[in-house]
């Protein structure tokens, strides 16, 4: 589904992604960990283009989406992303927010989009959420509904960057169980997260990211039994 | 019965007069006579016309310029759009050559150079005017663009939305609430700045004032009724925008 190939991406003189070369399957629920200014969320921003790429190229479905000719918009409807800090829209109703984009690309009318709006919401346990502001809701609120807001848009992918590292703890589980059902339901996801918990029960693969590489990469069980780099078993017996 | 007291006054020599028998005179004559109040208010509704004017044409003037400066400054390294450039190059020189003139030059540099042949002298004040005030509005506006939340943009990107609608529908309405005090400073200033329209003989407000101390010889009854007037319009705008502020402000409280 996404092919990476020697991406690279620094900010001036400082390389924070080194050559990565990484395949990522229809269906896979890819996992990433690592200390922090490992490169992880830059990776994750990279994959959508929200950081342009200083080398390498990404192909998604087929399409080189770091070609300049590519009508970005167009790739980014198809990928869904939440983000640490939410970044709901707070001069809209959640309603709005979740209809904006659906209907502005036409994908739906705005009935239709409503529609889908209201069903999306008490899937996640909101539904009388609609008219209100995002100022009025929790932490937790707000991520679900952030959630719902990239599903709307029916993408094939979806990135999450540290989802709940803003979160308070009581409201991480909420948040987690959305993304759970969502991974039942065969969802592709990338997830950056602290949350070891989730990567062992969810994530079909594990990368662990250090100095703007992929030092190891595995499923869960061996991951977390058996890490083979040093690095990898310093980090976990700090985060375990 | 005032008119009888003034023609008694106006009779006797000025220098019998005592100090509160002047302050009447100069009064009567300055606003009473030939019911030349009148003229203050003509003048009050030129310069409140002008200010409406100017605003309109600064307000417009701004958005473009402001949209324009934050739209390349945000571009994405590497898909530099040529035209953009050029048209970023072309506001920022508007922009530094009216910020660093002072407004009465420019003011005479547009009644007497470039419209000198004009005789409608007000309303090349008016597009003077407009013209000052959009480059600063624009870098009202410039600011307010900035200041919105970069992950705004960025989740209303990543959903697929083009950099228009991104503008239009999540960045200037969060905008708009941040920069609202800072532009209603600027319109309470452009408010007061019809004034120097006068220095090209364009007609507000001090032109009629002026135009009576010619008739009376004396400045101080005109000077200070437009200063009054002056007060009290922009007493009215300041409470004007307190309470828009608070308006706006309300719907965050929800």
């Amino acid at each position: 589904m996404i092919d990476v190939k020697g991406l690279c991406k620094s900010f001036g003189d400082h390389l924070v992604l080194d050559h990565i070369d990484q395949h990522i399957a229809p269906g896979e629920k890819v996992v990433v960990i690592g200390p922090s200014g490992s490169g992880k969320s830059t990776f994750l921003r990279c994959l959508n283009l929200l950081e342009t790429p200083t080398a390498g190229t990404i192909t998604f479905e087929g399409q080189v989406i770091t070609d300049p000719k590519v009508n970005i918009n167009l790739v980014r409807r198809q990928m869904g992303m939440v983000f640490q800090h939410f970044n709901l829209f707070p001069n809209m109703t959640i309603r709005k927010n979740i209809t904006l984009a659906p209907v502005r690309a036409k994908l739906m009318s705005k009935e239709e989009a409503e529609e889908e709006a209201g069903r999306l919401l008490e899937r996640v346990g909101l539904p009388d959420k609609a008219d209100a502001y995002p100022a009025q809701l929790s932490g937790g609120q707000k991520q679900r509904v952030a959630i719902v807001r990239a599903m709307a848009m029916k993408p094939k992918l979806m990135l999450f960057d540290e989802p709940t590292s803003a979160l308070d703890p009581e409201m991480v589980g909420e948040v987690l169980d959305v993304m759970k059902e969502l991974a039942r339901e065969g969802m592709t996801m990338v997830v950056v997260t602290h949350e070891m918990g989730f990567a062992r029960e969810v994530g079909s693969r594990i990368l662990f990211m250090d100095g703007g590489h992929i030092l190891e990469e595995n499923e869960p069980h061996a991951f977390f039994a058996n890490p083979r780099e040093e690095r990898t078993k310093l980090f976990l017996s700090k985060v375990l | 019965m005032m008119e009888a007291i003034y023609l008694e006054l106006t009779a006797m020599a000025p220098k019998d007069l005592v100090w509160y028998q002047t302050f009447f005179v100069k009064f009567y004559r300055a606003f009473l006579v030939a019911d030349r109040w009148k003229l203050y208010l003509r003048g009050l509704e030129q310069t409140l016309i002008l200010t409406v004017l100017a605003l309109v044409l600064g307000i417009v003037l701004g958005l473009l310029v402001g949209v324009i400066r934050t739209a390349h400054d945000q571009q994405r390294p590497g898909r530099r759009n040529p035209i953009l450039g050029l048209l970023n190059a072309l506001c920022k020189i508007y922009t530094t050559v009216i910020r660093g003139t002072p407004m009465v030059v420019q003011f005479l540099i547009m009644g007497m150079v470039i419209f000198a042949s004009s005789r409608n002298k007000t309303m090349v004040g008016a597009l003077a005017l407009g013209i000052n005030s959009g480059a600063y509005v624009a870098e009202i506006i410039r600011g307010g663009l900035m200041g919105v939340d970069v992950g705004q943009s960025e989740a209303g990107r990543s959903l697929g939305l083009n950099y228009m609608d991104v503008m239009r529908f999540i960045v200037i309405p969060q905008a708009f609430k941040n920069i609202l005090p800072a532009l209603g400073n600027e319109f309470i200033i452009l408010f007061k700045d019809t004034s120097l329209i006068s220095v090209i003989g364009g007609k507000e407000l001090l032109y009629f004032a002026q135009a009576i101390i010619t008739l009376t010889y004396d400045p101080m009854m005109p000077y200070l009724g437009s200063a009054f007037l002056y007060l009290v319009i922009c007493i009215f705008l300041t409470w004007l925008q307190g309470k828009l502020e608070r308006r706006l402000r309300q719907s965050d409280r929800r």
